[in-house]
This record gives C-alpha cells, structure tokens and sequence, in this order.
C-alpha cells in the first residue's frame, strides 16, 4: 500500500512555566495615598462601592483581594495607565530581575521570547510598531526582502498553500548515471530529508543528564528531526531511533556496535580518516557529517575532497570564532567557499552558534546554511538560567530547573520548534518562496543595512559611508 | 463590571477625568519621566512631547525633546543645515505647507493644507470614538484621515469629503457607497508592520457591530490575506484602479505598497497603473498587532525606500506627476521634514495620533479587552474612555503644534514652502555621533 500523504505539523499545548520568572514591572502603590483615593471618591460617589472602587487595570493587577495595596505585579503588562491616571502615588518600573535574564549576548528579551514561544508554541505578535534599535551589527544588520504583488506562494502563510521547509541532509549526486543499457544507475542513498531546517545540538557538560538527552530525543521524534548525543550517552541510556544523530570520536571504533541500527545521520566530533571509512563501511545507509569550527574554508575544502558532504560548522553560544569573527560573516565565508569551487550543492552545511532567535534561521539560511543546529535556545527554552556570560560548552554558569520533567519538556521543545517554523513561514511567505530550499545562499533576497545607508545617504554632510 | 449604559459612562467619565489630568501632569514633568516609558524608536521624552503638543498646540518649553528619538539610525542620525540666523525666511514671510495630491495634470486637482494626513486604522482595531476624533480633526485642518480596512460606520458619513476610503484583500466594507463617498480610495497592497503578511483581527475584537460593520461573523477572526488574488501585474493593477474610476470617476487613487528591494521598480508599475499617490509604508511603523519578527526584519525602513524611489521616479521622467507619501515609523515634525528632504512629497501618520490621545506604546493592543486607554478597543467600556470631541482638539492642538515645527524648520532653512524641500538631502546632516549602541542583541528595551 503506498504511504498516504500527510501534511507536516507540530503538535502544540500549552506548557507554562515550572519556575516564575521574574515579572517584567514592579508596580509600587503608596498606601497613604490609595487610602486618601479611596476615602474621597467614596464620599464623592456618595458611597456607590462599583464607582468609588473600580480601578484603572484591566489586566487585574488590583483586583486581588487588597486591591491596591497589595498588587499582583506579575499580571502587569506594562500599559502605565495606573501610573498616569495617579502618578502621585503609583510608580511602574521595569523589574531588574527581569533585565538580568540570559547574559549580554542572549539578552533578556530573547529570553522572553523563548520563553513564551515553549511556554504557548505561538508566535510572539505584539501592537504599536517597532520598538528596538534602527540596525545592528550582525544579525541585525540586515532586512529580508518581501514580494510586493507577483508571487508564487499567494495565500501560503494563511494556510491554503504549503511552504515547505522540507531540508536535504547528505551528499546530493551532481548528475544521473546510465550503464550501458540506458538504464539509470540509482545514486546511493546517502541524502535524507528533514521536514524542518532545525536539528538539536548537544547540551553542555553542566546541564546534561539523563532526562534532559531523554527529552530531546523524544521531542526529536515528535517533531521530525534529530537530536544529537554523545555516543557513551546513546549507550548508556540505550537510545534507539533514526531520530539520535550519534557524536562518535577518534578512538569509538570499538563501541560503535552500541549505535542504533537505523541510524541516519552520524557526527564525527573531529577528523579522523580511520574513523570515516570504518563509519561509511559499516553503516553504508548513514550520512556521515563532521564537525568543524568555523572559519576554516581550506579545511572544509580539503575535508570535501576526502569525501565528506555534510558538515557541522561551530562557533561558541555567542557566535563567535577565537579570533572574534561572527557567525554570520563565517557562514557567508564557508558558503562562498563551495560555491566558487562549484561544489556548493554537492554539500550540506548545517551550523551553531549565536543562533538565539527565530529570526535568526532564515537570516543564516540566507548567509549560506542548509540547516541550523541549536544549542542554548533549547536550554533557555526549558528554563534554564545562566550565571554570568554563558559562551562556551565548557562554561559552567547554566542550571536547569529540579522542577523539569521529560513530559514537560518534550512540550517545551515542541511548542518552540512550531513557533520558530511559523516565524520561517512568515519570512518564507513574504518573500514569496515556496521552500526553504529556495532560501539558501539568497543573498540577493537580503538587504543588508550598511549598502541601503551608502545608497539612500550619500552626498549627505557627515556620512562617510562607515 | 458595569454592564448598563450610563454606568458605562460614569465609570468611564471617571477614568477619563483621571487619565487626562495625568496626561496634564507627566507632560508638564511634574513628576520626571515615568521610568518604565518608551523604547528606542518612541523615548518617554517624545511620547510626552506628544502629549504636552496635543494638551496645549504648541511645542513642548519644557526641555522635552521633541524632534528625535534614540534608535541609533535612519531619522534619529539625520539633522538639518539650519542656516545663519541672518539667512532665515523673515517672520513675514508666511510659510506654505499645503501639497497637492493630483500631479497627474487631469482630473479634480485636491490639496491639503498641511504635508501630512492620517493613516488608514480600520474600525475594530481602533474605536469609532478615535475614529471620529480624527475625522473631525482632518476636516478641521483640510487634510485626510482614513477608514482602514474595517468599513465605514456611518457617524463618520458627514466628514466623508476628508476620509479615505481603503481597499485592502479582505474587501471588508467596501461597498459602492463608500467608493463614492471617498475623494481619495486607497488601494493597500501591503503595509509595513507585516509586510507580505496581510490583515489579521482577532476574534475577540470582531464584536458583533464590528462584524456588521464588515459583513462578517461576530467574534470570528478575520484575515485580510496578503496578496491581491486579482493583481499579478501592473495591467491588472490597472484594472483595479479602472474599476475606482468607474464607479467613481471624482476619486484619487493612492497606491499603499510596502519597501522590498524593488520598491522603485512598484513605485514605477503604481504610476503607469493609473495612481496619483504613491504611499510608502516603511517597516518600521504601523498601529496594529503584528508578528515581531515581522516588525524588525521583513522589508526596509523608510529613510532608504524613499531616496531610492524619489531618484527612480525622477530618472524616469515621472516625479512631478506623481506625489509620494512617505509613512511608517514618521513620529515627529523633524522626522517628516527628513522624509521630505529625503524625497517624499508629504508624510502619513498613524502611531503620531494615537499618542496625541493618550497612548504609551505599551504594545498590548490585542490583549485582552483591548487598549486600556479606550484607543485601539472596542470594549464598550473603555472606548467611552476617548470623547470624540476631546479627541477632537487634541488632535488639532497636536497638528497645530507639529506646523509649527515643520514652518520653522523652513524658516531656518531659508525655504518658503514646503515643496521647495522635497529632495534637498543637501540640506541635511548625518549625525555620527549618533549613530551609537549597534550591538548585536540589544534591539530593544522591553520588559
């Protein structure tokens, strides 16, 4: 019987937090003044209570059972009216606590974003206009590019056509093969897809454990990709499924029998030549990818050359290299690489690092990326707190919560990847492409703030093009 | 909560009281700047300049900085080459500041008094109250306001001679009548808080008058989706624009299209199309609820779309046959100079208003019962919170205040109309000094 078509989705629940966060305002009433609030609006609506007590939240901040003198500041959002309509003794203010979420690279308020995305699995949607700064470096650098009136997708985001953010994963042969008889020599099947560009990387040293490789795994599965995991953890927690991307060192040879069977993709943590044909012997099916820092093109290259097609390029949490370049000019630097040796389409390029938030998948697809790998995010996502700058997988400053639960995170996880594959549905359908495939390398879809500024200011005193 | 009319409205003449002395007093800064207001695009100080502007016409003495805001780019790097005190345009000279909005040589030739008018705001996302105040406030000023993609309620009939009527995907009110009514129709392609996104209205919003009002279904979210299914090119844009003429042969047609990399090349297509008004609507800006990521990252901001479209129009021979707004993200008199400078013919503003009447960009529009300032709700309650004719002189005390500064802007430039500063970016200054704090990360300064 064939396989019935079935259309991609993410199952989605709602899956609140498991430890408050701080609120996002602190709201201070001065009693002495509610008191006089009150006494003289009773006298002056003549002891009508609806009138005399109502007050100017409506998101039920004093609607607890002492009102204003005791606020329920976590339902703040915000809105200053209390502070306006009585600004002699109602103060609003933006919780400190709050602020020092994340660290100075995953700031704050991507940490509420993540948050709430696990938390609902729904897209962040706020009114008013943009609020943040007019560019940035890095990420913030550019703007994708939308299509005004003619497009291929029409009605996509809305449901009654679909985007595809179907990825290949493997080494894609560059042309058909015929044998003598005109009959087509089947590629090797060494290409598989992933229904959305979003793998899971390995968590550090300081958050993993048992539940946590558990949970990713199973929130693999649901949502149809691949979570990464050290090959003493595969064994240990005898893991199994086409969902675990086993991470296989030099020196593995000998435990590789405890690799699941059905194994799709294996990464090798580092190069090693033995290691690769021992893989690609013994597990003809598997794509084999390698890992790579970023900023390396002569390697990658000469890696290509040994046979490699797929790789995982890595910079620090921050999207970083050692020599201080971001991840998004490294991605372009690898990218153009393969291109102008015409072997970019032979070559899956899957990368991490600084990859924060959903915005931030499109915009590295676009830099050159198939894929990306995430790393803190998926922390972030279950809650877990960072002490001081969190760089590096050696860094020991992030704690996830005693509270976290496999069930709960497998929500967490999923809630996140359906609301950052709608976020890539917005840009896609915007753009007017009807797959992410399209999106790769696209440079020309993008429109980078430092050109737009040179174009639209020259000839303007003071602008000197930097 | 009240559920009869009139303690609707002794609750909300209540608040009202309240809320407008509070309004009073932050912008006289009797109590500093509220620290948990503004954010890099609208600061606490502009959004109180607003107020103090919209409380008293004039422009705010109290050192309240009211020409820029703190984004680091764009208008908020931008300064003017005022020239020598000596060189000014005398005070007797007076300063025009009307524009046409019909270059195209044929057809009922319509100024405006003042180079800017109101953005579309459908009936849903804000209240009919808000509605009305800035119907009257346009009649006031002879400029426009318009209807947005909500339909047309019918106190809004008598000031139909300064209301735009839009026409967006989801066709919602859009019937004979109100093309005949309006002396300018609106086609909106796209609109730059969610660019290639289209309209969306939640379903607690789309009350039942709402939903008459719309044809619709009460409390069914309604989408406006994004594209036209009828226009794959500039024929059948045409077409849309023939249509218009039909069954109004009076109206202006404005174009609303949204920056992609080839807004020149639309901007083009609109005019060959038939359009008298090109209206840009940048990313940046726009009232309504949106995505985030849509917000920062789809399309470009306006201070680029507009150099680029005002040089493709003048290459191609057209600029002076078409006139071009500039909107989306337009907060101040200075930013709406900087877009003339830029190129644009004249602005639209949308946010601008809204905080005239009391908004503090909380951006919780959708939430819940909707604005607790009674602006973007159709809470019966709340909305009662925004008295029509107090919304009125609000908003004319505001643009009064905001001719000011555009007509001194002039006079320090040595100009004497406003026309004569379209596409004068020589008469502008890049502020490096400004254009600080880029770090990747720190976009915003939300809670």
């Amino acid at each position: 019987m064939t396989e019935s078509y079935k259309r991609y989705h993410i199952d989605t629940a709602p899956a609140p937090d498991v430890i408050p966060w701080p609120s996002r305002f602190r709201v201070r009433v001065g009693r002495l003044g509610l008191a006089k609030l009150l006494i003289k609006e009773l006298y002056h609506y003549r002891g009508d209570l609806e009138l005399a007590l109502s007050r100017p939240c409506v998101y039920g901040v004093f609607s607890g059972p002492l009102g204003g003198f005791m606020p329920r500041e976590r339902l703040c959002v915000g809105c200053l009216r209390c502070t306006t309509q009585h600004p002699d003794f109602v103060e609003v203010t933006r919780n400190p606590a709050r602020r020092r979420l994340g660290d100075s690279y995953f700031t704050a308020e991507f940490v509420g974003a993540v948050a709430y995305e696990a938390a609902t699995g729904n897209i962040p949607v706020k009114g008013a206009g943009y609020r943040g700064r007019f560019a940035g470096d890095g990420w913030d650098g550019l703007w994708t590019d939308m299509s005004e009136i003619v497009r291929p997708t029409r009605d996509g985001i809305h449901g009654r056509e679909f985007i595809s953010t179907v990825v290949d994963i493997g080494g894609k042969p560059q042309h058909l093969s015929f044998d003598e008889n005109g009959r087509m020599i089947p590629p090797a099947a060494h290409v598989f897809q992933l229904p959305l560009p979003m793998l899971f990387g390995p968590p550090p040293p300081v958050a993993a454990s048992r539940d946590l490789y558990q949970l990713m795994v199973r929130a693999a599965a649901h949502t149809g990709t691949l979570a990464f995991v050290p090959l003493e953890m595969v064994r240990s927690l005898d893991l199994s499924g086409n969902h675990v991307a086993p991470l296989v060192g030099p020196g593995d040879e000998s435990q590789l029998t405890a690799l699941p069977v059905d194994v799709r993709l294996i990464v090798m943590t580092d190069w090693s030549k033995q290691l690769f044909d021992s893989l690609r012997h013994r597990f003809g099916e598997a794509v084999i990818a390698v890992q790579l820092p970023f900023g390396q093109p002569d390697r990658l290259l000469a890696l290509l050359d040994s046979g490699v097609r797929v790789f995982w390029l890595t910079a620090d949490y921050h999207g970083r290299t050692a020599d201080g370049r971001f991840v998004f000019d490294l991605i372009r630097e690898a990218h153009l690489s393969l291109v102008d040796v015409g072997q970019r389409d032979r070559v899956t390029l899957l990368g991490s690092g600084g990859l924060v938030a959903a915005e931030h998948v499109p915009k590295a697809i676009i830099a050159g990326l198939d894929a990306v790998v995430l790393d803190t995010p998926l922390l972030v996502a279950l809650q877990a707190e960072f002490e001081g700058e969190f760089r590096s997988p050696d860094d020991r400053g992030c704690g996830l919560p005693s509270e976290l639960t496999v069930e709960w995170g497998v929500q967490r996880l999923q809630n996140l990847m359906a609301a950052w594959r709608d976020q890539l549905l917005e840009i896609l359908g915007a753009m007017g492409l009807r797959e992410v495939r399209r999106l790769r390398g696209e440079m020309g879809r993008a429109m980078l703030a430092k050109d737009l500024e040179r174009e639209a200011f020259a000839g303007i005193e003071g602008y000197d093009g930097h | 909560m009240a559920t009869d009319k009139a303690s609707l409205q002794q609750l909300a003449d209540k608040h009202a009281e309240l809320l407008r002395a509070g309004y009073r007093a932050w912008s006289s800064l009797e109590h500093d700047l509220p620290p948990a207001m503004g954010d890099f695009r609208w600061t606490a100080e502009l959004i109180l300049a607003a107020w103090a502007m919209a409380e008293r016409g004039t422009l705010p003495d109290n050192g309240l900085e009211f020409r820029r805001g703190r984004s680091g780019g764009g208008f908020d790097v931008l300064d003017f080459r005022f020239l020598p005190e000596s060189e000014w345009t005398p005070a007797s000279q007076e300063i025009g500041l009307e524009i046409p909005l019909n270059r195209r040589g044929e057809g009922p030739l319509r100024k405006i008094d003042l180079p800017f008018y109101g953005g579309g705001m459908s009936y849903g996302s804000v209240s009919e109250q808000v509605m009305l105040s800035r119907a009257r406030a346009a009649k006031a000023w002879n400029t426009f306001t318009c209807t947005g993609e909500g339909g047309y309620p019918p106190s809004l009939v008598p000031y139909k001679e300064w209301i735009i009527t839009q026409v967006a995907t989801g066709m919602f009110g859009v019937r004979e009548e109100t093309i005949q009514y309006a002396p300018i129709v609106e086609f909106k392609y796209a609109q730059g808080a969610k660019p290639g996104l289209g309209g969306h209205l939640l379903g607690d919003k789309s009350t039942t008058t709402v939903a008459e009002l719309r044809e619709s279904v009460p409390w069914v979210s309604l989408f406006s989706p994004f594209p036209f299914h009828s226009v794959y090119s500039v024929e059948d844009h045409r077409k849309h624009v023939d249509w218009i003429q039909t069954v109004n042969p009076d109206a202006l047609v404005s174009v609303k299209v949204s920056t992609p990399a080839d807004v020149d090349m639309v901007a083009v297509g609109s005019y060959y199309a038939g359009a008298h008004i090109i209206h840009l609507d940048g990313s940046y800006g726009g009232t309504g609820a949106a995505p985030e990521i849509a917000k920062k990252n789809i399309a470009m901001p306006i201070e680029f779309a507009l150099p680029k479209v005002h040089g493709y129009l003048e290459a191609e021979g057209i600029r002076d046959r078409v006139t071009l707004i500039a909107s989306g993200g337009i907060r101040t008199a200075d930013d709406m100079a900087k877009a003339i400078a830029l190129g644009a013919d004249g602005c639209v503003i949308g946010t601008g208003d809204l905080v005239a009447l009391g908004c503090t960009r909380c951006s919780n529009c959708e939430r819940g019962r909707g604005c607790p300032f009674g602006l973007t709700t159709t809470d019966p309650e709340l909305q009662l919170l925004v008295d029509p004719s107090w919304g009125e002189q609000r908003l004319n005390n505001y643009y009064s205040a905001l001719a000011q500064r555009l007509t001194d802007i002039l006079r320090r430039l040595g100009l004497k109309s406003i026309d004569q500063l379209r596409g004068r970016k020589d008469l502008l200054v890049y502020r490096k000094d400004l254009a600080t704090g880029r770090h990747q990360g720190t976009m915003t300064n939300d809670g």
